[in-house]
């Protein structure tokens, strides 16, 4: 039987593993969980999604910035590689369902990348279509799997154009779906311009924005 | 066009300016290079691809708004990715901009001993944009050497997803690109000097992936600021005189670092995105001409008073810059500006741009 404080030092290990972006020690910790029994959700919730907690403020304060969030990101994603496939998580704990891709003509996909590693860790599930997303696919891939949330991304002036058009065939398609919108030369003046509902300048503040629209009143 | 009161020629403006005396007017100008050819009815492909057809698209466009035909450029003269021999392609379709990166020549860390330099009169876009350069000197216009910086050409190299991992992970490989980045740079630019002479080159630089959207000021000052003050060295043993910088995106807080180094030669043109104030810009920089800010998503997607009015504000602020500023847009010119937004920026330096 581990005992309580074992318990709570693995999984303060695996959030620091994660805010200290050692893969390795977050890959370890992880492994150590599953052997002393530690619940795999568990780990993830308050190990792997805690430490993204404090990533998320750590960038908000201009402490961490996106290398830091680059690495904390590929330790959190390798300690979920070795948890995931213990995970028995039901329907009823994930937080939402979000699609998210760059639009045509866009290759830039870090914020993007970003982005789905803060809904991951808070615990959606998210459908990552990639860059350079033909505007059909967005459509299609909504009307597969009925997302709350649809995350489209433009670091580009030229590929921001693309937005309205996929936002106007979302709509047609699925009138209640929430569009959310980001990348470098978008605002929330240019959000609403384009028929977007949400708009979040960073991929921290773009988790508080999809839960802010799905308790909005329809 | 020319604008109701012009009392300079756009060479004559542009001279008072480097030789910090006041010019008739505020210059404007405009990075305008994918704009320009659609202007003209070219394709994207075409500001990229067609050195003849871009050259005439900017000067006819320049000449349509007002504009000093500087900044003018047929993109990158120095493109990490391509010139080390990786794989690179035109825009092209409805959404594209800018030229697009298929394959990255450095994929793991084997690849960066390996990396050789390339040939600096052959490699990637070089003749081309040498085609384009003998037509800004046929043109008695400044020749335009446009690279980003050693950082970003690095970063360029090997992707700067990667880049920034190990920046944090394998700092000694960021090291290596930026050399190879900043030889490259170098060689190709002597190529240049070679052609033209010092003092026609007019050398600009971009630095996108240093903003603070990106990395820390910490990191800025660790790793690329090293490079900024090595550059300008080595400008200065070429001999080459005239500079320009386009500080791209939020650098807020590198600001202070390149401040206290500011290793161009004074003035020199420093541009800055709609992120940074120009009331700041010209605080930290007073020996420097302060070139911007217009927000290009504005210019966009607003309307053409909306443009107007941040142009009234921008030159407001401007003409009180002591080493002197041009108008223009805060990054480069999006393709799909609408042409009344675009010329709304002349209209207010034609309404508000006049020095008594």
């Amino acid at each position: 039987m581990v005992s309580e404080e074992r318990i709570e030092e693995i999984l303060m290990g695996i959030r620091d593993a994660v805010v200290s972006y050692d893969e390795e020690a977050c890959v370890q910790l992880c492994k150590v969980a599953l052997k002393r029994g530690i619940d795999a959700y568990e780990a993830v919730i308050r190990g792997l999604a805690a430490g993204m907690d404090i990533v998320g403020e750590l960038y908000a304060k201009k402490e961490y910035f996106v290398p830091e969030l680059l690495l904390c990101s590929d330790a959190l994603y390798a300690g979920l590689d070795i948890l995931r496939p213990h995970l028995k998580m039901e329907e009823a704990e994930i937080k939402g369902r979000l699609i998210i891709g760059v639009v045509e003509g866009d290759i830039h996909d870090i914020g993007k990348n970003l982005v789905k590693t803060m809904f991951e860790a808070a615990g959606w599930e998210v459908y990552d279509l990639g860059k350079d997303v033909k505007l059909d696919r967005f459509v299609q891939e909504q009307q597969r799997i009925n997302a709350q949330v649809v995350g489209l991304s433009a670091l580009m002036t030229t590929s921001m154009l693309a937005m309205p058009r996929v936002i106007e065939m979302l709509r047609a398609e699925d009138p209640n779906v929430k569009i959310m919108v980001g990348g470098a030369p978008l605002t929330r003046d240019i959000a609403i311009q384009y028929g977007a509902d949400g708009y979040a300048p960073d991929a921290v503040a773009a988790v508080q924005e999809a839960i802010k629209l799905l308790e909005a009143p329809q | 066009m020319q604008l109701r009161q012009d009392r300079m020629s756009s060479k004559e403006r542009m001279e008072a300016l480097f030789e910090s005396r006041q010019p008739d007017r505020v210059p404007i100008g405009a990075m305008a290079t994918v704009f320009s050819s659609k202007n003209a009815g070219y394709s994207v492909s075409t500001a990229y691809g067609d050195p003849e057809k871009s050259f005439y698209a900017m000067l006819w466009t320049a000449e349509q708004y007002g504009w000093e035909p500087i900044p003018q450029y047929f993109g990158h003269t120095v493109l990490g990715a391509l010139d080390f021999g990786g794989r690179v392609r035109l825009p092209m379709g409805e959404y594209e901009g800018a030229m697009v990166v298929e394959s990255y020549p450095v994929k793991t860390e084997n690849d960066v001993s390996d990396l050789k330099m390339p040939d600096p009169k052959t490699a990637g876009r070089i003749p081309d944009v040498m085609k384009f350069s003998k037509l800004q000197a046929a043109h008695d216009l400044p020749v335009w050497f446009f690279s980003r910086s050693p950082f970003c050409v690095a970063a360029n190299i090997c992707g700067l997803n990667q880049f920034l991992r190990w920046m944090v992970k394998k700092p000694e490989l960021c090291e290596r690109l930026m050399k190879m980045a900043i030889d490259h740079i170098f060689n190709v630019l002597r190529y240049w000097v070679e052609t033209f002479g010092a003092e026609r080159v007019f050398v600009y630089m971009s630095s996108p992936s240093e903003s603070n959207q990106v990395i820390s000021p910490k990191q800025f000052e660790e790793f690329a600021l090293p490079y900024h003050i090595e550059y300008h060295n080595r400008l200065r043993t070429l001999g080459i005189k005239r500079f320009g910088f386009h500080i791209c995106g939020d650098h807020n807080l590198n600001l202070p670092y390149l401040a206290e180094v500011s290793p161009w030669p004074h003035p020199s043109i420093l541009s800055f995105g709609h992120e940074v104030d120009l009331e700041v810009a010209a605080e930290f920089f007073p020996d420097d001409i302060i070139y911007g800010n217009i927000e290009p998503a504005v210019i966009q997607t607003g309307s053409p008073q909306q443009v107007y009015e941040l142009s009234k504000i921008a030159i407001e602020k401007g003409k009180r810059a002591p080493g002197g500023f041009i108008l223009g847009p805060g990054c480069g010119l999006p393709a799909a500006s609408p042409p009344v937004n675009v010329f709304a920026m002349t209209k207010a330096v034609d309404d508000f741009g006049w020095y008594e």
